[in-house]
Parts: structure tokens; sequence; C-alpha cells
């Protein structure tokens, strides 16, 4: 249940300041107007969200960004990394969130067998993806193009991603204990959470273009 | 009240039930005076005094609380009978100790009776289901199971018109005393004797008896004999029993004392009490056990594998680990039982708490009511479960992988004493093949826990009613079906006459079908295999002698009077014996040659035959003229399909019984399957509810740790032909059929089979993705701690330092 409470709050958390900067980026030419940044005003904003976000150009637009994406970073044949990291990060998002907020007895069967072919899926696609961008995201680089909250989510992502793996590779072994077992789930569970926290911001801090000068 | 003031109460109860001992029913002296007066109203008189002394008697104990020794106090103790007299053992006519008197000065029988082994047919609390009284007629292939809790697929005897004076008789061999057994007078049903066999107190010795002269075997032949009142005594080894209420007029009733007419037949049970045991006051010794000894519970409640020997057979490991069968299962003066399951708690609010289950005693818990446990108890080893995902902890019971036998591809078959009638020795085979119980089958339970299950396959005969089969008893079934279920009979009969043939000088056979038949002590026939030099499809009649078959005839030629002077001598014996069989359907007579030989005024007849002669000697009945068969062809047919085989009935035998129960309103289920006749008369077998399986969960035996399931690894059930999963559950019952139900491991699990089919698919790839994901972690490991390491130099001024 705390899991569950602690999920619900971190989404909301980032969803609204995601999304309350992105309404302070889109209402900056009306920000001296009373009332603009109201509480009111955002919330109307947020309701309109929905309609501007599904729809054809919005689709085209996120096409292009990911067109663009791969091709600055993973040109060729590289795009494959990219892209299974990608779906095999949604897969699990999607199958974890769902079976630990809503069902009870936790994730079973079929969705289970996915899990746990997707994740191996994701482990090797980002030990590939760090191999070949983990440069672009050094710390020790004096000038870079990429801003420094976005280096940290993308550590942050592969370190929550290394506990993922590591966690659900423990819990296969013939080493550890029940307790220590229970333990990794916990674990996997919370990590779960951090690195699908860190990869929305990510999202939206490294593919939204952001209108800001 | 102190030690010397309870002596002084007790000597002077002693003094007072010494004069009324004279009363006793059956003294010589006193018995006859009472039957020169009036038996009957002095009868009343002795009952009503008895009965306000066993009220006396059974009045609550009043200390029951354990003062904290630590010994168990030594039981030499006045017997009493069940009118609560002393009970002297040098007299003549000494009834059989009573429980509810003898041990109620100290123990509370009232609160007793409440205890789980003597409250089944009234407690509210029934439980996780546990193993059903089977109801086996192997006659008619009746296999039922019966429970008075409502339990599921279980019948409640009332249901099938049992009363508690049949239940007793057919069950009694296994069961404690008390409950159904000591019947309230508003329970007593006319057609029972319970005023002949007495009723049956809760035998406290049954368990408690620490002594090796205690006898399961003869208890079960005193219920038999339905020497209710007397079983107590005789299996406690204090005395000994004989005589039979099962043959006393209905009438007769414990004052009206032995019988002096009879002494061979209609004998009145008496005892005769071991001298050696009682002291000079007349006070017995009971090698008693607070705890009783396992023996004593596995007389009733253990299971073997069918196809296992004795010697092979491994013991639990707690048993093995010196812990006893109460060390867990354990009650207060209650006698409220801990069974020991996992929610047992909520089932029964009067037991404390969960103290008992696997998980309280190894990984320790917190009950249902709060109350901590820890690990360790009785020195419980703490199991670390190394590998094993938490999931199989949440799903599984602990006895899935840790209890009764490994799964193979089909459940192993074991008998249990209570539904297979083991633990009763003596020269006729007790034990039944059937009920033919399975294990382990793996079952969800009420807790959504897999769980794993004994099961057995009803089987009986029906009446359809509406949607519903209602089951038949199985005296109305031999009651239509007449002779139809002794096709050995034909057999057997003449089997048993020619052992009264003193000039054959072996052990008469018959030789069918490649086989040698025998008749068998329980008066049925054993089988062997045939390899003599007449043809395997012949059916002659032999002697076995030394080990050989001889012809019971002797080859001779009837024609010459000279030679055949003695082979006809022979002949006169053999029909004359014949023809006295029980039963036998006409006058013996046999075929040789040509000639025809039958007894006429006491002599050997010879005449010509006109039928062509057949190969060797052939024996027939002559009725109304008419010759007919020893064994006609659909008995010898069935008795080829049955003898040496566990089945009792073959698919003929089933059609004729139905068309004679009624037709199609008639059913019999067996193996899981229902078989009724259809339009045309033929034996059709389906699907049926009524035909499913009965199961209950099993909790032993269990195994080292080194044994469990899964100690090979993730394989032992995740594969794709893992036997967990996909091994066969195949109906067994009576009925020598092919249509049998045969179900999937899986199926009784709640669980998708194809799902369980592709993840154990996925094991044979986990190996190598296990090596993936490790190269993965060592990868982003390896790369993350350089970025770790660069961070820290940064933060520490080392890389500026360096450029």
């Amino acid at each position: 249940m705390l899991f569950i409470i602690i999920t619900v709050l971190g989404l909301l958390a980032v969803l609204f300041r995601q999304t309350y900067l992105r309404f302070r980026e889109t209402s900056a030419a009306e920000e001296k107007r009373p009332g603009a940044l109201s509480p009111k005003a955002y919330w109307t904003w947020l309701r309109n969200r929905p309609k501007a976000v599904f729809t054809k150009e919005s689709y085209k637009r996120a096409e292009n960004i990911f067109r663009d994406w791969t091709a600055n970073h993973y040109p060729g044949r590289a795009k494959w990394i990219f892209i299974g990291l990608g779906l095999s990060f949604l897969y699990q998002v999607a199958s974890g969130l769902f079976f630990a907020v809503f069902i009870p007895r936790g994730m079973f069967g079929l969705p289970l067998l996915g899990h746990m072919g997707m994740g191996g899926l994701f482990g090797l696609s980002l030990a590939v993806l760090l191999m070949w961008r983990g440069r672009a995201y050094r710390p020790d680089k004096e000038e870079t193009e990429i801003p420094f909250p976005q280096t940290v989510l993308f550590w942050a992502f592969a370190a929550f991603g290394l506990i993922q793996v590591a966690t659900a590779l423990g819990s296969m072994l013939p080493v550890f204990t029940f307790e220590t077992q229970q333990a990794f789930i916990a674990v996997h569970r919370y990590s779960a959470l951090a690195i699908l926290l860190a990869a929305l911001i990510f999202i939206d801090i490294a593919f939204i273009p952001q209108r800001r000068p | 009240m102190s030690i010397e003031a309870k002596e002084h109460r007790k000597s002077s109860q002693g003094s007072r039930h010494k004069k009324n001992g004279d009363m006793v029913p059956g003294n010589k002296t006193q018995g006859t005076c009472f039957r020169s007066t009036s038996p009957r109203i002095l009868g009343s008189i002795i009952l009503a005094i008895g009965f306000l002394a066993i009220g006396n008697a059974a009045s609550p104990a009043k200390d029951q609380k354990w003062t904290g020794s630590r010994t168990t106090p030594v039981h030499q103790i006045p017997l009493k009978d069940e009118f609560n007299q002393p009970i002297i053992p040098t007299e003549t006519y000494p009834l059989p100790f009573s429980s509810r008197t003898t041990c109620a000065p100290c123990h509370d029988y009232a609160v007793i009776q409440k205890g789980l082994h003597f409250n089944a047919a009234v407690s509210p609390q029934a439980g996780r289901p546990g193993e059903p009284w089977v109801w086996v007629d192997e006659r008619t292939g009746t296999q039922l199971p019966l429970s008075t809790h409502s339990w599921k697929g279980m019948w409640n005897p009332k249901d099938l018109g049992l009363s508690a004076w049949d239940f007793t008789l057919l069950f009694g061999r296994h069961m404690t005393g008390g409950g159904i057994s000591e019947p309230e007078a508003k329970d007593v049903t006319p057609e029972s004797r319970w005023n002949v066999s007495g009723k049956i107190e809760i035998n406290c010795m049954g368990c408690h008896n620490a002594s090796r002269l205690q006898n399961h075997t003869e208890w079960a032949k005193q219920v038999l004999r339905q020497n209710f009142r007397w079983a107590a005594t005789a299996a406690s080894g204090l005395g000994e029993v004989g005589g039979m209420s099962s043959r006393l007029s209905p009438t007769w009733d414990i004052f009206d004392g032995p019988n002096p007419d009879d002494s061979e037949w209609a004998v009145v049970p008496s005892v005769k009490y071991d001298k050696t045991s009682f002291d000079t006051k007349h006070r017995a010794f009971f090698d008693l056990s607070y705890k009783p000894d396992d023996a004593r519970c596995l007389a009733c409640h253990s299971t073997a594998p069918a196809a296992l020997e004795k010697f092979n057979f491994d013991e639990d490991v707690h048993t093995a680990a010196g812990i006893k069968c109460v060390s867990c299962h354990r009650h207060d003066i209650t006698h409220n039982m801990v069974r020991g399951y996992e929610g047992e708690a909520a089932d029964n609010p009067l037991l404390p708490a969960e103290d008992f289950t696997c998980k309280a005693c190894h990984l320790g818990t917190e009950s249902s009511k709060g109350k901590k446990i820890l690990p360790g108890r009785l020195g419980a080893p703490y199991p670390r479960h190394k590998g094993i995902p938490a999931v199989h902890f949440e799903r599984l019971a602990c006895t899935v992988c840790h209890s009764g036998p490994l799964p193979g591809k089909e459940p192993a078959r074991v008998r249990t004493p209570r539904a297979n009638r083991l633990g009763i020795f003596g020269v006729a085979n007790w034990t039944t093949e059937f009920p033919a119980i399975q294990e382990p089958v793996y079952i969800r339970d009420k807790n959504k826990k897999l769980t794993p299950h004994r099961l057995l396959w009803p089987g009986y005969w029906g009446e359809v009613k509406e949607k519903d089969i209602a089951p038949l008893k199985p005296e109305r079934v031999l009651a239509a079906a007449g002779d139809l279920l002794f096709p050995e009979k034909s057999a057997t009969r003449v089997l048993a006459a020619l052992f009264n043939v003193a000039e054959l000088e072996g052990t008469p056979a018959l030789i069918m079908d490649g086989k040698v038949y025998e008749m068998n002590v329980d008066g049925g026939l054993d089988a062997a295999p045939y390899d003599g030099e007449r043809g395997a499809g012949d059916l002659f009649w032999a002697v076995k002698k030394d080990g050989k078959i001889l012809p019971l005839v002797p080859d001779f030629d009837p024609g010459n009077q000279e030679a055949a002077a003695e082979p006809e001598a022979k002949i006169l014996k053999i029909l004359e014996a014949l023809t006295a069989a029980e039963a036998a359907p006409g006058k013996a007579v046999l075929g040789i040659k040509g000639f025809l030989y039958q007894i006429v005024e006491n002599y050997l007849d010879k005449s010509e035959k006109k039928d062509p002669p057949a190969s060797g000697p052939q024996f027939f009945w002559l009725k109304d003229g008419k010759t007919l068969p020893f064994i006609p062809d659909p008995e010898r047919r069935t008795i080829a399909a049955l003898t040496g085989t566990e089945q009792t009935l073959t698919e003929s035998e089933v059609a004729l019984v139905l068309k004679a129960l009624g037709g199609n309103d008639h059913v019999y289920i067996s193996a899981g399957k229902l078989f009724r006749l259809n339009k045309n008369g033929e034996l059709v077998a389906k699907n049926h509810e009524a035909a499913s399986p009965v199961a209950w969960p099993l909790a032993h035996q269990v195994r080292p740790a080194r044994q469990a399931l899964g100690v090979n690894g993730c394989t032992d059930c995740h594969s794709p032909g893992s036997d967990f999963f996909f091994g066969k559950v195949r109906g067994a019952g009576p009925l020598k059929t092919e249509n049998v139900a045969v179900r999937s491991a899986s199926s009784f699990m709640d669980v998708t089979k194809p799902y369980h089919f592709l993840f154990g698919l996925s094991f044979t790839v986990r190996p190598a993705f296990k090596v993936a994901l490790f190269i993965c972690v060592f990868v982003i490991g390896s790369l993350l701690l350089i970025v770790f390491l660069v961070v820290l130099g940064r933060f520490a001024g080392l890389i500026e330092k360096r450029r």
C-alpha cells in the first residue's frame, strides 16, 4: 500500500512540476497580465492540453523529434538500440505499474513472462546505449551542449536501470535467502518508480522543444 | 483437598461399591436370585441405580489445572463397569471396564466428549477437509466417501440412510469411541442392537495405553463381533474377551447374563481379566502415557505407498528427529486438538493460536489473533530458501515442496488404515485394494494456496433423481443383482466341495484359459499362470500336489471293467461331494470317453452318452434332464478378466446389474465416469459431476529439506514436460474398463496450462539469459563506477589538478 501511495504521489508531483513549468513557459508572454499564472489559469490550460497533445500535428511533431534525435545521436543501425530501450522500457513501465498498483497479487502469467523477456532486452540495450552514448554525458567535460540536469538524469536512469537488472538477476540466482529475495522485490519496485520519474523528466527536458530562449 | 482426604474419599467409595458389588449383573448367586423374583423389575432398578451412579461419576472433575508436576501419576486405579460398580476380576462374570466411570473421578468425560476425535457429528467447526470414511463394499464395487462434515464431494451418512449403529458397525474398527458410537437415547434407531452390544465409550486406552499389549486387531475384532462394551477391555490387554454379541438374540441385554444353554454358538461375551494386572485391592495398573505414542496415532492416521516394501519406507522427518505426533498435535483436557494447518485458528476459535503450523515453528509468524511466534520451536531449523522467488511462499503451501511423494508421471497410489482397513491382522485378509487413494494432487485451497492433496474417485451405484445421482446402498444392489455379482461362485462351490474328498490327496484346482485357479482363505479365487501340457483354452479340474498339476480324474478306459474299478471309486466320492456342494444347481455328472457317470440311489451309475465324446473328462450339473456346464461362459469370462486383478466388476456385469436395477434411471460410477444404459441397452460412459474425485489436503510424510521439490533447481517444476504441471491423474475404480477419466495435474491447480508450458520452456534458455544479464550488469556497473570516480575526482579537484 505504501508503494502505491508513494507511486501515485511521486507521479502526480512530477507531472505537476513538469506541466506547471511548461504552463509557465507557454504563458511567458502574458506573464505580466494579472491572473495569468493563477491556479485557475493553470487548470484551464491543463484541461485543454489533451486536446492539444492528441492531434495529428502533435503526432507528426513527436515523429520528427524522434527522427531528429535518432539521426543525431543514433545514426544508421544504432537507432535500434534506442528503439529497443524505448520499447522495452515502455512495456516494463506499463506492466510493472499496472500490476503493482491495481493487482494485489502482483504480476503473474504471460505479462510476467513478457516482463522478464523485456527486462533482458532492457538490460542489454541499456548496456549498449551507455557504451554508445555514455561519452556524450561525461561529467568531466568542461564545455558541453548537454545541460547539467539532463546529464544527471541520464546517469540516474542508468543507475536505477542497473538496480533493476541486478535485482532481477539476483532473484534468479540460487544464492540469496528468502528475506533477501523479498528485499530485492521491494528494491526492484522502488527503483522502477525512480527510473520512471527520471525518464519522465529527462524526456520532458530533452525531447520536447523548449520555447523559452 | 489433600491427598489424604482424596484417598479417604476413594477408599470409602470403594467400600460402598464393594457392598453394591454383590449386585453386579451376572453374579451367579444374585443373578439366580434376580431371576427367581422378577429379573426385569430388578434390572430396571439396577439400571436406575446405575444411571444415578454414572451421573455421580460423570460429574465434572473439579480440579483439572496442571500443578506444574512433570510426572504422570501412576494409574493403579479401581476399575468400574458402566454402572459405576467396582470390578472384581476374580468374580465369575465380571463386566468390562467403562472409561466413562473408571476415569471419571479425575477426568471430565463430558468435556473430553467434545474433543476433536469424538465430536465430528456435532461440531460446527469442520475446518479444513480431512480424510473421509470410505464405505467400501468390494462385491458391489462401492467406494463412497462419507463424512458428517459438509466437505465437498463427501456424503453425509444420514443422507444415505446410515444410522449411528450402521456407521459404527462399518467403521468402528478404526473409531475412537464416543460421539456417533455412543449415541444418546434419541439417536437410537429401532433396527439397532445397542442394548445387546452396549455402546462404544471413548476408548481412552486406544491412545493413552503405553503397553505393547494394546491391540488394534483385537479392537476391530470385538467391534465386528458387536462386542462394543467389551472392545476396550479386550484391546487394552487387561482381559480376554470371548463370545459374540452379534450371535445373541436381539432381546438379550446385559442383565440377562450368560446363556447356560449355549456354549458353542450364541455365547454371551465375557471377560477373563488378567489377574496379574490387579493388586490385592483389585486396583488395576494402567500403563498410561500422557503423550500417546506415535504407534497409537498411526494405527488410524498414516499412509503407505502401495508399491513400496516396508523396509524401504522412510518415516516422516519429524518422527526421525524424535518429535512425536502429539508434540505438535496438542490439546488440553478438552481434547480440542491442534490440526496444524494455516488458518486453523480462524476455523476453530477455541484454539489459542496457530502455534504449530510449519510456518510458525520454522519461520515464526504472527497469528491471526495477534500473537507473535518466534521461529525455532522444538529446534525447528530455519529455512533460508535460497534462490526461491518470494511468490512461491505466497502461492504455495509449505507441503507442496516438502510433503508427500515427489510428483511423478502419475500420482502415487497409497493406502490408509481407515480407508483400506490396514493394521487388522489375522488369517483372513482385511486389507482392501480399494479405494485407490492417489497423492500428491495439487489443488488450490481456500487461502488460494496450492496444497498437495490425496484424492479418490468414488464408485457407487446410483439412482438418477432429476439432475442428481442418489447413491444406492450395497444391500439394495445385491438384492437386485442376485448371483450376477458372484461369478466366481460357480468355481468356488466346486472347489470347496472337492476339499471334502479325502482321496484327492492334494489341493483342488481349476485350470482354465491358461491359469490355475485355487480357492483362498477368504472364499475367493487366486490365479497363477498355468504352464502345463494342456492347451491354453482348456478348462479342466485338477489336483495340485507337491507343486504339480494332476488331473482330478485319471485317464482310464471306462469300457475296461477291471481297469476302471479304482478310478470309478474315486469318481463316486467326487460326485457325492459335488452333489452336496453349497447351492449346487443340480446333480453332478461326469462325461468321459462316451460314458456318463452319475449317482443313482447312492450307487455310481454308468451309461453310454449320446453326445460325441469330449477330449477329456467333463463335469456337468444335471437339472431337469438337461446338462449345465460347471462354469457357464459369462462367468468364465468374468473370472478370467477379474481374478488376480484389483477390479471387482466387468462392463458386462455392470450392464446386467443396471438392467436388474431398472435400466435407464440407474447408473454406476467408477474412475471418474458415469456408466448407464442407452436406448439400445448398451453400456455407455460419460463425464458427470457426480463422478468427480474427492480430495483432502495431505500434511505428512514430510521429507528432509534435501529431498524437497525444487532442490534440483527451478526445472523440477518449470519445464515443458514437468510432472508437477503436466503429470496425468488417471481415474481408478472397481470397474475393469478403458473408460476412465484422465486429467492433467494442472487442471486441478486453477492455472493456465499453455502459460506454464511457455514458462517452463523459458527455463531452457534461462542459464544463457542469466549470463547475458550478468554481462549487462557488469558493463553498466563498470561504466557507472567510472562515472562515479570521475565525479568524485571533480569534487576532489583531482581532474583539474591533472589538467
